[in-house]
């Protein structure tokens, strides 16, 4: 008994030792030395139409995985370097997201246009503090729609103020075409902006839209240096009618609601030799039953 | 030498006519803890699975490891039972009763605790009106009810010539509602040739059935896990995994319970060191298979170096270390060593080292279950820092106490109402020594 528990903790010992993890020495020395949990914040910037959006993500760090911080308020602020304006607060979701909107018009802005938007996180017992920022100048997109001999033409134009608050074209910049489907956007195009702002497309005559074959279409100027995200997004009813088909035959898949014929056969053929075999020995149980009537005891 | 001048039946009399005062005890204590279960189980149906440790993220826990250790050791009984009854092994008697009432009281404790991982009961019945044969929980359904009703026809099959010489034995003392009850269910079997031919015959083919069943059954129940595309589940191999792992925990069950009734009912005469060590074997053989398969599984995840696998892999040998470590290594070698080397095999030893065994190999199917429902493919949306890692609260531990409760409960009355060892054609076994040589 003794020799066994010896061998017993002999053998645990030896293996533990020798697979022990080396590294767990260091990160339980990391984790007693920090009280407060990391956190990291991005804030992205969309200007749509006459709004602008701004979103804050908060994000915290538990051992190797980042997680979205919820409830956790967030101010929002814009500048032009000397003023400074608090815009408002907003809650972050369970994806540690706060998104923030205002209309772009009478944000501080320098005298190139440019507004400084800030986010900030004052912090908590547990969590540290955070902040982010990104710089753009307000611009906008309008879309249009036409058909010229039966093509249907997507016209786009970018406009943005210049310092004496008038309306002028962006001359010369990308532009992506878009239309939302289930899980995302799906690219239609590009178009490349003339010196008055404006480009054409030829929208393609194939993509589905809903059943009265409704689409929308979004064009949008993506990561500018100094625009940052515009976006603008029209409904037109340039789309395929979406049509249901019934199948005549049901189809017998792994995911339809009837299975496979293959998979019916082979339980039907486990589940008969089975309880044939079941149905066998409570047969002999009843002949035991009748045979005892006639027979006599022997013991 | 008495011994084998005497009817069996005498020895194993004292056991069916009388509870002593600690057997009561013993079941007043199994109540008691059955009784926190059942008022956990309340609690639980009140106040819904928020008393428990599941989430999101981990969704099954305590409950399915509970339900694939029982359904385990209950097909375990089904194989060795079935297997030393084919084979005719020559020291099968005083074993192979335990191990068909483990088949039957283990397959009626696993599915409730699938049953406790269910959060809406109330719509139990929707998996029979709207059961798709394309899923593998449906195949499980219809598996084990299937396995229960085979189960069954085996075990009655089994104790039929004991019922029928429990019947006639006079001398026994019992209240006249079980001697009337022995009576039906003898089927008036009294051990003419006729009768015991077509016994044998329908024993025989109940034997080879519940093989073919559990080998099917618990491969089902690796499917659920496997079909998923889930690190750490989705392996060929796993179906074949359960299986060893399965007969493996039940040899070790048998073992415990061997040792367990051997001291209460004082059968040293009949459950010899012969016995210990000759499930001891099959446990030996079945711990080299299961250390193969379990290293073939793990070996191949981490060469392949995928991404989910390798982040499982890292988990399993940080935050799950120690446990991984006692499954995987200590549940294999142990009995190796224990039982391979002459000098440490033991009935003390073989059976310590059965009881290591049942924990590792509870402790393997946790580390199947949890890590890998830690560290799922996807990110699942709306996750939360506090869902992600599981533990199991007081209601699942008393749900997993009453369920080993219901078990020892369960065994002790069965060993009340039949005997524990066959008696027809039992003989007091030889003193001769270990079967190893």
């Amino acid at each position: 008994m003794k020799r066994v528990l010896t061998f017993i903790i002999f053998l645990v010992t030896m293996i533990s030792l020798a697979f022990q993890p080396l590294t767990s020495f260091a990160e339980d020395n990391t984790d007693s030395t920090n009280t407060l949990a990391e956190t990291k914040m991005t804030l992205n910037y969309l200007c749509n139409s006459d709004t602008v959006i701004l979103t804050a993500t908060l994000r915290i760090r538990k051992g190797d995985i980042i997680f979205g911080l919820e409830n956790a308020s967030i101010e929002f602020t814009a500048s032009n370097g000397s003023i400074s304006k608090v815009l408002g607060q907003s809650k972050t979701d369970q994806e540690g997201k706060a998104v923030y909107q205002i209309t772009a018009a009478g944000l501080p802005a320098d005298k190139d246009g440019m507004v400084a938007y800030t986010s900030n996180y004052t912090g908590n017992v547990k969590y540290l503090e955070a902040e982010a920022s990104i710089s753009a100048k307000p611009a906008k997109i309008r879309l249009s729609f036409s058909i010229e001999d039966s093509i249907r033409i997507l016209k786009v134009t970018a406009t943005q103020e210049n310092e004496k608050g008038e309306t002028v074209p962006i001359p010369s910049e990308n532009m992506i075409i878009y239309t939302p489907r289930l899980f995302s956007l799906l690219k239609i195009g590009e178009i490349d902006l003339d010196e008055n702002g404006t480009g054409t497309l030829e929208f393609p005559k194939n993509i589905v839209g809903d059943t009265l074959g409704n689409l929308m279409v979004v064009a949008q100027i993506e990561e500018h240096d100094q625009f940052g995200f515009v976006r603008d997004q029209n409904m037109i009813n340039w789309g395929v009618h979406k049509q249901y088909y019934q199948a005549e035959v049901p189809s017998r898949e792994l995911w339809t609601p009837i299975a496979p014929l293959w998979m019916i056969i082979t339980l039907i053929i486990m589940l008969v030799g089975v309880w044939a075999h079941y149905v066998y020995a409570v047969y002999e149980l009843i002949m035991i039953k009748r045979l005892s009537k006639k027979d006599k005891p022997l013991f | 030498m008495e011994l084998q001048n005497k009817d069996p039946l005498q020895v194993f009399a004292p056991q069916l006519e009388r509870t002593s005062i600690q057997g009561y005890v013993w079941i007043v204590f199994l109540l008691v803890v059955i009784g926190i279960g059942f008022y956990a189980f309340l609690q639980q149906v009140y106040l819904g699975h928020e008393v428990t440790g599941m989430r999101d993220n981990v969704v099954w826990g305590v409950y399915i490891v509970n339900f694939i250790f029982f359904m385990g050791i209950s097909y375990a009984g089904a194989l060795i039972s079935g297997t030393l009854h084919l084979f005719k092994t020559a020291w099968r008697k005083p074993v192979i009763r335990m191990a068909e009432f483990i088949t039957i009281i283990a397959l009626l404790i696993g599915p409730c605790f699938i049953l406790l991982c269910i959060g809406r009961l109330d719509k139990l019945h929707y998996l029979v009106i709207f059961g798709r044969i394309q899923s593998p929980i449906t195949w499980d359904v219809i598996a084990i009810s299937t396995d229960i009703f085979g189960c069954f026809i085996f075990l009655y099959l089994s104790v039929l010539r004991d019922i029928a010489r429990l019947r006639d034995y006079e001398l026994l003392q019992l209240p006249n509602w079980r001697k009337k009850l022995y009576n039906v269910l003898s089927l008036g079997y009294t051990g003419t040739p006729e009768q015991q031919k077509r016994l044998n015959r329908a024993t025989d083919i109940m034997a080879a059935m519940v093989i073919a069943i559990a080998i099917i059954v618990y491969s089902v129940l690796a499917w659920i896990f496997s079909v998923t595309l889930q690190p750490g589940w989705h392996s060929t191999i796993f179906g074949p995994y359960f299986v060893i792992a399965a007969v493996y925990s039940g040899s070790a069950v048998l073992i415990v319970c061997m040792w367990v009734f051997r001291r209460v009912y004082h059968l040293e005469a009949y459950i010899t060191k012969k016995h210990f060590v000759a499930v001891g074997v099959i446990m030996l053989v079945l711990a080299a298979f299961f250390g193969y398969f379990t290293f073939s599984d793990y070996l191949t995840k981490w060469y392949g170096s995928e991404k989910n696998d390798e982040l499982l892999i890292q988990l399993l040998f940080k935050e799950f270390y120690w446990e991984f470590l006692f499954s995987n290594y200590v549940g294999v070698l142990l009995p190796l060593l224990v039982v391979g080397i002459a000098k440490l095999r033991t009935i003390t030893n073989i059976t310590i080292t059965a009881v290591i065994v049942v924990l590792a190999l509870w402790l393997n199917r946790y580390i199947i279950v949890v890590p890998t429902l830690e560290s799922p493919y996807l990110p699942i949306q709306e996750s939360r820092a506090e869902w992600l890692n599981y533990s199991a609260t007081w209601v699942e531990w008393s749900l997993t106490a009453a369920g080993v409760a219901v078990f020892c409960l369960l065994f002790t009355l069965a060993s009340k109402f039949v005997t524990i060892i066959p008696v027809d054609g039992l003989q007091v076994e030889e003193k001769k020594e270990d079967v190893l040589v």
